[in-house]
């Protein structure tokens, strides 16, 4: 085709997303910069609603328990969910889809429904307490599981698991066999194989997980709200109020730039240290 | 072949794999328990056993209602981002895209991003273009979110094309379309197929960007949400427990679609 006909096709097929995508993402960037006046919204440059978010001791504690929150959901994850993933990836035939049919499932069960009946399980007289209580493990129901960080930390552990299990599976079904078996023929035993051998071929599945888990913890505002209380405030979710009840929207969407910038300093991150690994 | 210390292994994974398992499931037993027996502060009382609750939610007009409006927004969101995505495959895998990694980041970005900055940026896009939110805007926020999904698919199925069928089918005469229609087009059939399936399940469920964009249209999501906030209630784990079945059932017929696409690409 020629350049100006190439052009022409460029614009038609990308009208829509851009209009619907990059177009609304650079209002909301542009709506940072803006600010309140009484209950009005006044288009003009200014910094102050990011001054205010990081002058503002309580809002970046918040920002910052947000982050470390994140970190340990991914880590949580990672630790259960690799496992998991090589299991998976060392059965054969159909034991190997069933299995891994039934770990992914949960990613298409509903969300608000997951965390509505992590929520009777977690709660004073929830399911965990009864058993615990039951079973004679604690005296008296335990005060840690609901409305508060740790229900917040085990709610999205067990959401997000799925997420992170499917792309260390993929990465590690693409390792070759003969790979796994040369290792062996040389000498090396099941755990220097695994070392040498399978855990670094399954890095960027690994990584793309973990990013998963991240990136989705960090924007959730809704799991904070069901199971975290008054105590569980989160990033997502003092943003969502900017939005509601405070009503600032342009100081909700300089804090959203700043999860955003998050986000994708992550992917960026992720996206350079995995592409180090293949080579 | 097998070594001792491989069975140990296997065994101690397939440890944390049961108990996983047991995580991940036990709380959706939980609630369809919940929506059979009365359970109280005394216990379960397995004497009550009923599906009362699910009677009673064929009279409950609002969720009814909130049903139909997730199942229409998905479908017409489903088919636009189906279209969107054929056209905009093609044009990366077949026509020689100018910025095809610009094309492939704009299509991916809301999958990508935390929900909430999809939701945020279209709230402000909808607000300063002075559209009203509702089913219009519904509908563009999950078509812009299930894009993705759609177009992967569908991409990797283009690529796992011979270019020759192409070249083959301009050579006996075919103009573009043509050939589109009758050799790109039943190849790709399946791809798109699937990813409607798992297009449709995700926009059922999505929430987060929803929120953002609904106005006073209401989704099954968001009316559940809002159950929820005022408390646990029978009926509530009732409907719970239909929605968890379909996405069962739906996961099923997505995973069974996508090993059989796997094992036609082996042969």
């Amino acid at each position: 085709m020629r350049l100006p006909l190439r052009i022409l096709a460029f614009v038609a097929v990308m009208a829509a997303p851009v209009l619907f995508v990059l177009v609304p993402i650079v209002a909301f960037l542009v709506m940072s910069f803006w600010r309140m006046d009484g209950q009005q919204i006044v288009p003009a440059a200014t910094l102050a609603n990011y001054a205010a978010f990081f002058g503002n001791e309580a809002y970046l504690r918040t920002f910052l328990l947000t982050l470390v929150l994140c970190a340990e959901v991914t880590a949580i994850d990672l630790l259960v969910g690799y496992p998991i993933a090589y299991f998976i990836s060392r059965r054969h035939g159909r034991s190997r889809y069933v299995l891994l049919l039934l770990f992914i499932m949960p990613l298409f069960m509903s969300y608000i429904v997951k965390i509505y009946t992590m929520r009777s399980i977690l709660g004073l007289d929830g399911f965990l307490n009864k058993i615990l209580v039951g079973s004679g493990l604690l005296a008296r129901p335990s005060l840690l599981f609901l409305y508060n960080q740790t229900a917040i930390l085990m709610t999205m552990a067990v959401i997000f698991l799925p997420f992170v299990i499917l792309p260390i599976f993929l990465s590690l079904e693409r390792i070759p066999r003969n790979l796994i078996q040369a290792s062996s023929d040389l000498g090396a035993g099941l755990a220097a194989t695994f070392r040498h051998v399978i855990l670094p071929l399954s890095l960027p599945g690994t990584i793309a997980g973990a990013l998963f888990a991240f990136v989705l913890a960090l924007g959730d505002f809704i799991t904070p709200q069901m199971v975290g209380g008054p105590s569980g405030f989160t990033f997502g979710r003092v943003i969502w109020s900017q939005f509601g009840l405070a009503y600032n929207w342009p100081f909700g969407a300089a804090m959203g730039v700043t999860l955003f910038a998050v986000s994708l300093v992550a992917i960026v991150a992720g996206g350079y240290a995995s592409r180090r690994q293949r080579v | 072949m097998h070594s001792r210390a491989e069975r140990l292994t296997d065994v101690a994974l397939g440890l944390i794999a049961g108990a996983a398992l047991f995580v991940l499931y036990a709380p959706v037993l939980i609630g369809a328990l919940f929506s059979v027996v009365t359970v109280d502060r005394a216990g379960i009382h397995w004497e009550t056993v009923s599906f009362q609750w699910y009677g009673k939610l064929l009279d409950n007009q609002s969720i009814l209602d909130a049903i139909r409006t997730t199942a229409i927004v998905g479908g017409i969101a489903v088919c636009l981002a189906a279209i969107l995505a054929v056209v905009l495959a093609l044009y990366v895998e077949w026509e020689g895209a100018l910025f095809r990694r610009l094309v492939e980041l704009v299509v991916y970005l809301p999958f990508l991003l935390p929900p909430i900055v999809t939701g945020l940026s279209m709230l402000i896009f909808f607000v300063g273009a002075g559209v009203q939110r509702g089913f219009t805007t519904l509908i563009i926020g999950h078509t812009v979110f299930v894009l993705a999904v759609i177009f992967r698919l569908v991409q990797t199925r283009l690529q796992s094309l011979a270019k020759s069928l192409v070249e083959a089918s301009a050579d006996l005469g075919a103009s573009r379309w043509q050939t589109l229609r009758w050799v790109l087009w039943p190849q790709l059939r399946p791809a798109v197929a699937t990813g409607a399936i798992l297009a449709f399940t995700l926009s059922f469920d999505e929430t987060l960007i929803s929120v953002f964009v609904a106005g006073d249209t209401t989704t099954l999501p968001l009316r559940l949400w809002a159950m929820m906030r005022v408390g646990f209630s029978p009926q509530i784990n009732a409907l719970v427990t239909i929605v968890l079945l379909v996405s069962i059932m739906l996961t099923i017929v997505i995973g069974m679609r996508l090993k059989s696409t796997d094992q036609r690409d082996e042969e």
